[in-house]
């Protein structure tokens, strides 16, 4: 089992260093070129392929149901704090780093490195230190693949605040593992919470977790399977046992680490997540090297045309012309439109969520007295406030990425219309213009699933970890003056109520002050994405647009410069031609 | 006249005046033993722990979701099984018993069936009922909203064990909702379960530590302290396995335990190695699970014990059903007089228009027993709207009855202690702090509501001196 996850790794590593190789090259030709452009994006590309690019493997469910036992035993490693009782109060990012180090994670991405031995203090909360999360770095093969776990804190229960931020980062998540253990069969809430991962992420594993201590997991297993298939979730289920896991390292035991189940899982992880990011990765690359080739091919297709033909100078000359007017073009418009609309709508649908937490809040007050409730209340109100925060990023993040379509299939139509009046040739090349103009779909979902979702720094969601500090009401008014005074037993009562009245009144005044400063936060934030989205598909497209240009007056000064040549040298010329076209065919291949 | 007569009195007299049916059922049930709701999310042990309770192995259970039907257990002189249906009538229905556990026919869909009620003959049953349910947060919506109708809307039941297996915020909910959160709700009449306690950190052998642990937790927990103020580890698996031990079983563990250390570590790593074994073996691990295996190879292999009388002993002892037993009746039963009345006077005010001289004789009754005057200050206390010193609080709540309505409970007393004097100086105390010119209102009405306590004791104690 091992040598074949080895050897998978190995297939991956190679096709990505293949692309690397062809990218490398497609550079060379560009540059004899003279197409800095070209050079520049050839850069990127292998750079972002490159070192550095990692999926993040979200772990989630219920708490108590082993998650931080699941990380450990994955991993092979001790350092998520384990216990009966206490639980994992801040996530926990484990990535790949040689020698093995720990940071904490502050509120503006800054990092403060901490001692390995401090890890699990800081985990639990006990430190006491006010961070974002605790980012470790261990040398593991998984890890090494491409892989980030993230263990995510399990207090408070899935439907509480922290379970819907848990929710809300998903969103930036690769994968996710939902652990459920086989004590018992899936609850209400854990498929519900299923439900709203797997829209968020759709690459998402059950994972069965204490198959050593229930003899019936495989029923379990079956049940919830059931459970699955009825609530139209189509997901893998790895029944696992950590604790095996555990004692098969230390006995150096392969029999009983197959019989932890885990083999499966580290497959799954290795081939469905690692492997298909990277492969996705590679797609990305090879979408971009199409499109650099088919720029460079440009140039010797006008040749070879004009080399037929001199006549065609005009035509080119048009082209050229009419090149220049893309970078303006109504694609644009689509984009100046689209994030309007989108702003709008993100914007709308944020007030529309909070004005209905604002108005839920004075019913619940209503129909209690704060003084008792409060410290529900506050719960509930922080539990909603993170709920309406994490479905709205969730409609930014899928409006963005429809609107980035959109875009990207505008100015295909838009690239293509420019080229209508050429001349077909009779080569292989229509195919490889076809694909790069139309801007294959799942690369396009790729690339932009990289800016939209990635960059989108939240730092709303952290302050509404920190809800108790807003709601600071001195509950306890001085009422002795006022209750001494012997009044009659009604006036009391009135009396009684009109503290209550007060109280909810107060309560109230909290509540929109919570969720005004929540809302600022959060639609600071939204804006904030959204004019970065903005930017970045304008950049991206009007980048594309002056090399598409460029392209053209090249080719339209080569075919000027072809019609000046008498005819044999015209011919030798194309003759020559035909090595680098060979070339860059087998490239873009 | 006690409160119970009062009460009997005057739902008699309600009776007469109107014949309704629902305070005949009202009058019946204050002779009947007390109810005690058994609930908790899905899977939480509630049948288990039924059964550890009985000591028989009465309720199905099963790896997957089992309870779909609220079911009543109460003693009657024959195994006898009746299904109420929705439309109100009533069936006798059919059962076959499997291992003990009662299979019954309902012959119509669950959703027909109000409830079924078991009849077995127990003298446990004798001094409650119990009413094993659904579980919550079930993936059957239908399922999960049976339990919420029975014991929220209805009011059937007097008290509820509510079974926890961690706290999770629909528990939380639940409790509320049982609660009403109105002047009838109170946090008297709820018992907290840490549930499947052998499970917890692994099912090692200091599971039962490590759950004790937790449950500390939760009772110190202010939120959880105003819904049920006390949190016992249980493990009903053992409970139940202790009190229904069978010969062959002993054997098939003591078959184990006499094999070689090292081989004994191996097959109880985990269940599936031990099931694989043989079929008796899979049948042991059902029964105890694999911490009840776990123990019991240790137990016996040690020599400490050495027949299954001993080892059933050891089990029961391990699961912590007897300070379950304990507080139940401390903590229920002893108050069951009170529960009841308060559930018949419930039922009179639902039943009679407001303003009925009926209706005010309920409310005399209320306002005049010292018992329903000490079980609302309790839930004042518990709900934290009495705000006093820690050691002041625990002592009044002690005072209360808060731990058992006996005298010895309310005074802390052990044993050889002097009540008359301890009770006596108890209520100076009282008194003091009730007269203190610094104490707020509702202090001075708590402490007065004390004082009363004390005195009822002291008089007590003159009379059988």
């Amino acid at each position: 089992m091992v040598g074949r996850c080895e050897a998978e790794g190995e297939r991956l590593t190679t096709t990505a260093a293949d692309m690397l190789a062809r990218l490398a090259e497609a550079r060379s030709i560009a540059a004899a070129a003279g197409r800095d452009d070209l050079v520049e994006r050839l850069d990127h590309a292998s750079s972002a392929l490159g070192a550095g690019a990692e999926t993040a493997v979200a772990v989630v469910g219920e708490f108590k149901q082993g998650k931080s036992t699941l990380v450990n035993a994955l991993l092979r490693t001790d350092l998520c704090p384990v216990d009966a009782d206490i639980v994992t109060a801040l996530p926990t990012i484990l990535r790949f780093g040689r020698p093995p180090s720990a940071a904490l994670t502050g509120e503006n991405d800054d990092r403060t490195p901490i001692e390995l031995g401090e890890v699990q203090k800081h985990i639990t909360g006990e430190a006491g230190q006010e961070a974002r999360a605790v980012e470790i770095r261990i040398d593991r093969r998984l890890l090494g693949a491409g892989l980030a776990i993230v263990d995510t804190p399990g207090v408070g229960g899935l439907d509480s605040a922290q379970g819907n931020l848990t929710l809300a980062t998903l969103t930036m998540a690769g994968a996710a593992l939902f652990v459920t253990d086989a004590a018992q069969e899936l609850t209400a809430p854990e498929v519900d919470f299923l439900r709203r991962t797997v829209e968020r992420c759709p690459r998402t594993v059950v994972v069965l977790t204490k198959t050593d201590l229930h003899v019936e997991w495989r029923r379990i297993v079956e049940i919830d399977q059931g459970h699955l298939r009825r609530a139209g979730l189509d997901l893998p289920v790895v029944p696992v046992s950590s604790f095996l896991r555990m004692r098969a390292q230390a006995r150096d035991d392969t029999d009983l680490n197959a019989e932890s189940g885990f083999p499966r899982l580290v497959e799954l992880l290795r081939t469905e997540i690692a492997g298909s990011a990277a492969e996705a990765r590679v797609t990305a690359a090879r979408a971009e090297l199409t499109f650099v080739a088919a720029q460079l091919r440009e140039r010797l297709d006008a040749e070879e045309a004009a080399a037929g033909d001199p006549g065609l100078h005009a035509r080119y000359a048009e082209r050229a012309r009419r090149s220049e007017s893309l970078a303006g073009g109504t694609w644009q418009v689509v984009l100046q439109d689209g994030i309007q609309d989108l702003a709008a709508d993100v914007d709308h649908d944020l007030r529309e969520r909070l004005r209905l937490l604002i108005r839920q809040g004075e019913e619940i007050l209503a129909s209690s007295d704060p003084r008792e409730t409060l410290q529900d209340f506050q719960a509930w109100a922080a539990r909603e406030a993170a709920r309406a925060a994490a479905d709205n990023l969730m409609l930014l993040v899928t409006r963005a990425e429809q609107l980035a379509g959109e875009v990207a299939e505008r100015f295909g139509m838009e690239a293509r219309d420019i080229s209508a009046t050429l001349p077909v040739l009779r080569t292989n090349t229509d195919k490889a213009r076809q694909i790069t103009l139309t801007f294959d779909k799942s690369g396009m979902r790729q690339f932009l699933g990289a800016f939209t979702a990635a960059r989108v720094a939240y730092g709303g969601f952290y302050l509404l970890g920190a809800v108790g500090a807003l709601f600071s009401v001195a509950w306890a008014a001085p009422l002795g003056l006022l209750a001494g005074v012997t009044l009659g037993r009604r006036l009391v009562k009135a009396e009684k109520e009109r503290q209550v009245q007060q109280r909810r009144a107060q309560a109230g005044q909290e509540l929109r002050r919570y969720v005004d400063e929540v809302g600022f936060h959060v639609g600071r934030d939204s804006r904030e994405a959204v004019r970065r989205t903005q930017r970045l598909l304008r950049d991206e497209f009007a980048t594309r647009a002056r090399e598409l240009s460029r392209s053209a007056h090249a080719a339209e000064a080569v075919v000027r410069e072809v019609a000046a040549l008498a005819e044999p040298q015209r011919r030798h010329r194309a003759t020559s031609l035909r090595e680098q076209r060979l070339r860059l065919d087998r490239l873009a291949s | 006249m006690n409160l119970l007569a009062q009460t009997r009195d005057l739902l008699d007299r309600a009776v007469a005046a109107t014949g309704d049916p629902r305070l005949v059922r009202a009058r019946r049930r204050l002779d009947e033993p007390l109810r005690v709701a058994i609930a908790g999310k899905l899977k939480a042990g509630k049948s288990t722990l039924l059964n550890a309770l009985i000591g028989e192995e009465l309720a199905a259970t099963d790896a997957g979701e089992c309870t779909r039907v609220v079911t009543w257990y109460a003693d009657g002189p024959a195994y006898a099984v009746t299904s109420y249906l929705r439309d109100g009538t009533a069936e006798a229905r059919p059962f076959t018993r499997r291992d003990g556990a009662v299979r019954i026919d309902l012959g119509r869909p669950a959703a027909d069936v109000d409830r079924l009620e078991v009849r077995v003959p127990s003298a446990r049953l004798r001094r409650h009922t119990l009413i094993d349910t659904p579980g919550i947060e079930s993936l059957s919506a239908d399922v999960s909203a049976r339990t919420h109708t029975f014991l929220n809307r209805d009011g059937r039941a007097d008290a509820v064990i509510y079974l926890l297996r961690h706290l999770h915020g629909g528990d939380v909910r639940f409790l509320e909702a049982f609660h009403g959160g109105g002047e009838g709700g109170t946090s008297v009449n709820a018992i907290g379960v840490l549930s499947r306690a052998d499970e917890i950190g692994g099912c090692r052998l200091d599971a039962m530590t490590a759950a004790d642990r937790v449950a500390d937790r939760y009772t110190a927990d202010l939120r959880l302290r105003r819904l049920c103020p006390v949190v016992v580890p249980v493990a009903g698996l053992l409970g139940a396995a202790g009190a229904t031990l069978r010969e062959e079983e002993f054997r098939t563990l003591a078959q184990v335990a006499a094999l070689p250390m090292d081989h004994i570590v191996e097959l109880l790593l985990t269940a599936d190695r031990f099931a694989a074994g043989s079929e008796q073996r899979r049948h042991v691990l059902t029964r105890v699970g694999l911490f009840g295996v776990r123990l019991s190879t240790r137990l016996i292999h040690e020599g400490v014990v050495t027949d299954s009388a001993g080892l059933a002993a050891a089990l029961t002892e391990h699961s912590g059903i007897t300070r379950l037993r304990d507080l139940l009746r401390t903590h229920l039963e002893g108050r069951a007089g009170v529960l009841k009345a308060r559930s018949a006077l419930a039922a009179l005010d639902a039943c009679l228009a407001p303003g009925s001289p009926l209706v005010a004789d309920a409310e005399r009754i209320r306002a005049g027993a010292h018992e329903f005057v000490e079980l609302r200050l309790l839930h004042q206390l518990r709900s934290g709207r009495l705000t006093l010193a820690d050691d002041r609080r625990a002592e009044m709540d002690r005072l209360l009855g808060g731990s058992g309505g006996g005298v010895s409970e309310r005074l802390g007393l052990t044993g050889a202690d002097d009540a008359g004097a301890a009770a006596r100086e108890a209520q100076a105390r009282w008194q003091r702090l009730a007269e203190h010119p610094l104490s707020n209102r509702d202090l001075r009405t708590a402490a007065r509501a004390v004082a009363r306590t004390c005195e009822g004791i002291v008089a007590g104690q003159n009379q059988q001196g």
